[in-house]
């Protein structure tokens, strides 16, 4: 141990965090952490784009609740992972970013130096949680033992810590074991209390359901019962309540059906979401009139944008379970009833490129085992899975909702499949975004994943040439010359299918999922079989 | 009503640009309303990363800012590696993105594509980044950027209009005008003298010219040669002198036998340079002590003394600067040319044979293809032609390799520069690892119809680092990845794709290539040319 150097100790102590992944590319700046890497039990994931590697922790973090760790070289490493940092940043997902800084004495120089940037700290610090650069090895330990307590009991987002050259090839620090786990924050007697009473007059209460419940299904699911309140998730809550349950709205509050729903409730209870404006609801406000009682970890989530009645600052899941032992009977008047009603007025009125989503999204469910995992990228299919897939487990349905970026689909599958190596894992992705990170079908291909990618086709990018068409506006760069996909997928040496039928689309997905390699299974969207 | 979005088409169009690139999304849709009524030329790259590098391609051809369009959030964080590739290498690029709405921004609401603070990101890549409050600012805005690339240092410029500043209406603005471009900074007369003093008197110069020197070709000429001075070029300063002329160094100052020339001279006369790393001091070793005096000439106030403090600082447009020195410099013999020469063969005697290969290739690309533009990314090639590649011209050969040092660039950049230079052969010379990055950029030159020729070196994995691990005694990881194959992925995109049998094959498959209206791939076996390359 003592004559390990910085970096060395740097995977040493990711060990004792338990991670078992990395997701990465060696270059020159981080070999001293590649040289602790070999002698470590640590399995490291080589990709094709440092995007790709930001991505796949995304997905190994959805898939598992653990974070997903990376490890970059400074500069371009780092900045090609930006997007998905900022991606994680905007989805709460926990992220620990490792990498590389031109040493010390060099630092804000502008000396020309390989990799240099003016301030790499300045440029990922607003993407993340915090980004600490360790100017003594001595402060390594710490800014792991931080990051993990916002990782367990904070509102989770990426971490970054940054090692400088020198720092990284010199001595280890003294290595402590793993700080004790901090427990949750638990909710304030006296304002459950207030919360109860505003419950117990309801007659028509709503719980928004955000991703920071994710893990406290049954919590929810038992108060939603006990007070007869309807449950709304945002996408990143997609089964955290089973979307069979009686109880359990799509996650359409983007739908003017669902917000008109909202709107009648006397008492919205939201917890664990941010309320997010456009990125889950595609309108300016939501519109909640009735009383407010907002539960999250985040102090500062809780009087954003919409002031509520009561706050309550602290763990979604713990709160719900105090609010179900306090709460006395219940005066709703809304339930199944209403939920059904709601659900049979959206499917009836879905619009005909919906309907044709549906049919795909339908056969998907049916293929797909209960915990089997879809990471969806920004179609059009996506969206309508967003609302529309039922799930009745949680962690099994990603999307990248608030930053909303392009080409997160595939590598997320792919973290995803690497967490839970026996769970059926689909990608859902357009064909603009595919291209985005294509090249990780070699990493998929590599590593022998069963990932089946369902290739959504229409030749464009869809939802912006819908966008350019209502507005009136001729359409520039929208309809893209594109590859043949297929080909491309042989290329890299995956499997590959182009289903002329509902029934061959799901005998595909069945095989992609006993497959040693990836499928591509490309859907035309204006194939014969989906009517034209 | 005629919108910001709409008169910002107008003004760009004004100002001379001719293309731009861009992913168009939600956020950006009203930036294009004005754009059919321009003759403008858009390009879509299938990433932004994609259209950063395009735009440093163009550039770098053609001397002008590459524009874009992206979209908030993800496009900008998408294309923050090209901007800093960009902004290390001095590469004139305008950067247009949309913002969340006033009122929205900053507001952590949890809006589409929202960032905490885009801006302070992107300042940190970027010359200037300004946030346009009302629509009165956009020509002003515009008019620093480009007296920026006219008259100093040209870096990426990041605008970004809220998106309910792009729809507001333009009405109150003044009619279209582009500004007339201020002159470059000439150098102080008394400046010059001085420095010409010294260097009629030295017994030993020599000058060392840099990416900021790339359109003072004429005037570095004469200098040179009135001084007889060997020359020694960065990568961004390569074909300032041709390939033959008998001053020319076309080697990195980071080599020995460059850094013995360098510590000989008594007078050293630096232009445009920033003495940056990877080109003075590859090996981080300190790079060439600076035994005489210094005169150092940067139209960058800071740069002009960062890294090395000169004897005398002279701010100044290198041209402007070059072109007044050279009536003050007496003629000379100097013995320059022996001085250059044992330098040159110095560099080529010290290289391996798997450099001296990749030198082979891409002097048989030059020679084969005269006027060819060659774009490397960060491979072995690559590193060999920062070693000593002899450019035949300025603008003619740059690469990923320097300043920022990532990976992907040289397809995207091909393209841009293809763009820029219609009637050139354009080469992209990238590795199996770097080109993986930015594949996708196969379907944007078949789309917009640039025929560049991919020289594609193959060894099936990160090949620099591999070596790297080796040297330092750490079992490869990483490092051996899996590759696809080639030639089936470019004909998937609808581009052209040979194996390359034997290097005397070279020039023919090169001809051919560039006889074509769609991009080829001629891929390259390291091993079998390193071993049968007859040079
Ligand atoms: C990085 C990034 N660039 C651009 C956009 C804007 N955008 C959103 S959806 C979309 C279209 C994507 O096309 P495709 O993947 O084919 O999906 P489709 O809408 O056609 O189903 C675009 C360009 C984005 N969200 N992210
Ligand atoms: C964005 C980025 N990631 C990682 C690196 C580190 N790096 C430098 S060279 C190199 C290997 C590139 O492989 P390839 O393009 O095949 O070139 P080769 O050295 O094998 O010829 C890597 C990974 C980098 N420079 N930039
Ligand atoms: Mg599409
Ligand atoms: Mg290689």
């Amino acid at each position: 141990m003592t004559n390990q150097n910085c970096g060395q100790a740097a995977i040493t102590l990711l060990e004792r965090y338990g991670v078992d992944t990395v997701f990465g590319m060696p270059g020159v700046h981080t070999l001293e952490f590649y040289r602790g890497l070999v002698a470590s039990k640590i399995r490291h994931i080589a990709v094709r784009h440092e995007q790709g590697a930001g991505f796949m922790a995304d997905g190994y973090a959805r898939a598992s609740g653990r974070p997903g760790v990376c490890i970059l070289i400074s500069g371009p490493g780092l900045t090609n992972a930006a997007t998905p940092i900022g991606q994680a940043y905007s989805d709460s997902i926990p992220m620990l970013i490792l990498s590389s800084v031109n040493a010390t004495e060099d630092l804000g120089k502008g000396r020309g130096r390989l990799h240099e940037i003016t301030s790499q700290q300045t440029v990922i610090a607003p993407l993340t949680a915090f980004s600490r650069t360790v100017y003594k090895a001595e402060d390594l330990p710490a800014a792991y033992a931080d990051a993990y307590r916002i990782f367990e009991a904070g509102r989770p987002r990426p971490v970054h810590v940054e090692v400088p050259l020198d720092v990284l090839a010199g001595p280890a620090p003294a290595l402590a074991d793993r700080p004790p786990s901090v427990l949750p924050l638990m909710p304030d007697g006296s304002l459950v209390e207030e919360a109860c009473a505003l419950i117990s007059k309801a007659r028509r209460p709503v719980i928004v359901a955000g991703g920071g419940i994710i893990d406290h299904g049954p919590a929810l699911t038992a108060l939603a019962e006990q007070i007869g309140a309807p449950v709304i998730p945002t996408i990143a809550a997609k089964g955290a309540m089973s979307n069979r349950h009686p109880l359990c709205v799509d996650a359409t509050l983007s739908l003017p059906q669902t917000q008109a729903f909202l709107r009648s409730a006397d008492l919205v209870i939201a917890v664990g979401t941010e309320l997010g404006g456009e990125a889950d609801c595609w309108i300016d406000r939501l519109p909640i009139e009735g009383k407010l009682i907002r539960i999250d970890i985040d102090a500062a989530a809780l009087t954003r944008d919409y002031p509520p009645d009561v706050a309550i600052h602290a763990d979604g899941g713990a709160t719900l379970a105090a609010l179900a032992q306090s709460v006395g009977s219940s005066r709703s008047q809304i339930g199944a009833v209403d939920v059904a009603r709601l659900r049979a007025e959206i499917r009836n009125s879905l619009p005909s490129l919906q309907r044709k989503h549906m049919l795909i999204l339908e056969a998907l469910r049916e293929a797909l085992p209960r915990d089997g995992i879809v990471a969806t990228d920004m179609t059009q299919l996506a969206y309508s899975g967003s609302y529309h897939f039922p799930c009745e487990q949680p962690r099994c349905w990603f999307h990248p909702v608030g930053y909303g970026t392009l080409g997160y689909g595939l590598p997320a599958a792919i973290g995803a499949q690497l967490a839970q190596p026996h769970r059926a894992t689909v990608a859902i992705v357009g064909d603009g975004g595919l291209l985005f990170t294509v090249q990780e079908l070699a990493t998929a291909v590599e590593l022998g994943l069963p990932v089946a990618v369902v290739l959504w086709n229409n030749n464009a990018l869809g939802q912006i040439a819908e966008g350019m068409k209502e507005r009136g506006i001729t359409e520039i760069g929208v309809r893209p010359r594109n590859p043949d996909f297929i080909k491309l997928a042989e290329a890299f040496g995956c499997r590959t299918a182009q289903p002329s039928s509902i029934a061959a689309f799901k005998a595909a997905l069945e095989s992609a999922f006993k497959a040693d390699r990836p499928t591509l299974i490309e859907m035309r969207e204006d194939a014969v079989f989906l009517g034209g | 009503m005629r919108t910001v979005g709409m008169y910002l088409a107008e003004l760009l169009e004004a100002y001379g640009v001719e293309v731009i690139f861009g992913i168009p999304g939600v956020h950006t849709v009203e930036l294009y309303r004005g754009l059919p009524n321009t003759k403008i030329r858009h390009v879509t790259p299938r990433h932004e990363q994609g259209a950063g590098f395009m735009a440093d391609g163009y550039a770098r051809v053609s001397g002008r800012p590459g524009v874009c369009f992206i979209i908030t959030g993800p496009g900008m964080t998408n294309i923050a590696t090209a901007m800093a590739q960009a902004y290390a290498d001095s590469v004139p690029m305008l950067v247009i993105s949309a913002v969340n709405a006033l009122g929205q921004i900053g507001s952590g609401e949890g809006w589409l594509h929202e960032l905490q603070d885009q801006r302070q990101l992107i300042k940190q890549v970027s010359a200037f980044s300004h946030t346009v409050m009302t629509p009165a600012e956009l020509p002003r805005v515009m008019a620093r950027a480009f007296a920026l690339f006219a008259g100093s240092r040209p870096r990426p410029v990041h605008i970004e209009l809220p998106l309910d500043i792009i729809t507001a209406p333009a009405d109150k603005l003044p009619p279209i005008r582009a500004i007339v471009p201020p002159s470059p900074p000439a150098a102080s007369p008394s400046a010059l003298q001085e420095a010409a003093n010294w260097l009629n008197i030295a017994k030993a110069p020599v000058l060392l010219l840099g990416g900021g020197a790339q359109d003072a070709g004429s005037f570095v000429r004469a200098i040179a040669e009135k001084l007889d001075a060997p020359t020694v070029m960065s990568v961004n300063g390569r074909g300032l002198l041709p390939p033959r002329h008998p001053l020319a160094v076309p080697c990195s100052p980071s080599m020995p036998p460059t850094m013995k020339l360098i510590e000989g001279a008594d007078v050293i006369l630096a232009i445009g340079t920033e003495f940056g790393s990877t080109d003075y001091d590859w090996f981080e070793q300190g790079g060439a002590k600076f035994n005489g005096k210094t005169i150092r000439i940067d139209i960058d106030a800071q740069q002009v003394v960062r890294s090395r403090q000169p004897d005398l600082p002279i701010v100044a447009d290198a041209s402007e600067a070059s072109s007044a020195l050279v009536p003050l410099l007496s003629s000379a013999k100097r013995d320059g040319a022996a001085r250059a020469a044992a330098a040159r063969d110095a560099v080529l005697a010290d290289l391996s044979r798997t450099y001296r290969a990749c030198l082979h290739l891409m002097e048989t690309v030059r020679d084969a293809l005269p006027g060819a533009v060659l774009v490397g990314d960060s491979a072995q090639p690559v590193y060999a032609g920062c070693i000593c590649y002899p450019s035949a011209a300025p603008r003619s050969w740059f690469c990923s390799a320097t300043g920022y040092g990532t990976l992907g660039y040289a397809l995207p950049a091909a393209i841009g520069a293809q763009l820029a230079a219609a009637d050139r052969p354009v080469v992209c010379l990238i590795g199996d690892g770097g080109l993986q990055f930015t594949i996708a950029e196969l379907a944007s030159a078949r789309e917009a119809g640039t025929p560049v020729i991919v020289l594609l070196w193959n060894n099936n994995g990160y090949g620099e680092i591999k070596t790297y691990m080796v040297s330092r005694q750490i079992h490869p990881i990483g490092v051996d990845i899996f590759t696809p194959d080639f030639q089936v992925l470019a004909k998937g995109f609808g581009c052209e794709a040979v194996t390359l049998k034997k290097p005397s094959d070279l020039p023919g498959l090169l001809r051919e290539a560039a006889k074509r209206k769609t991009a080829t791939i001629i891929e390259i076996e390291e091993n079998d040319y390193v071993a049968n390359y007859e040079g």
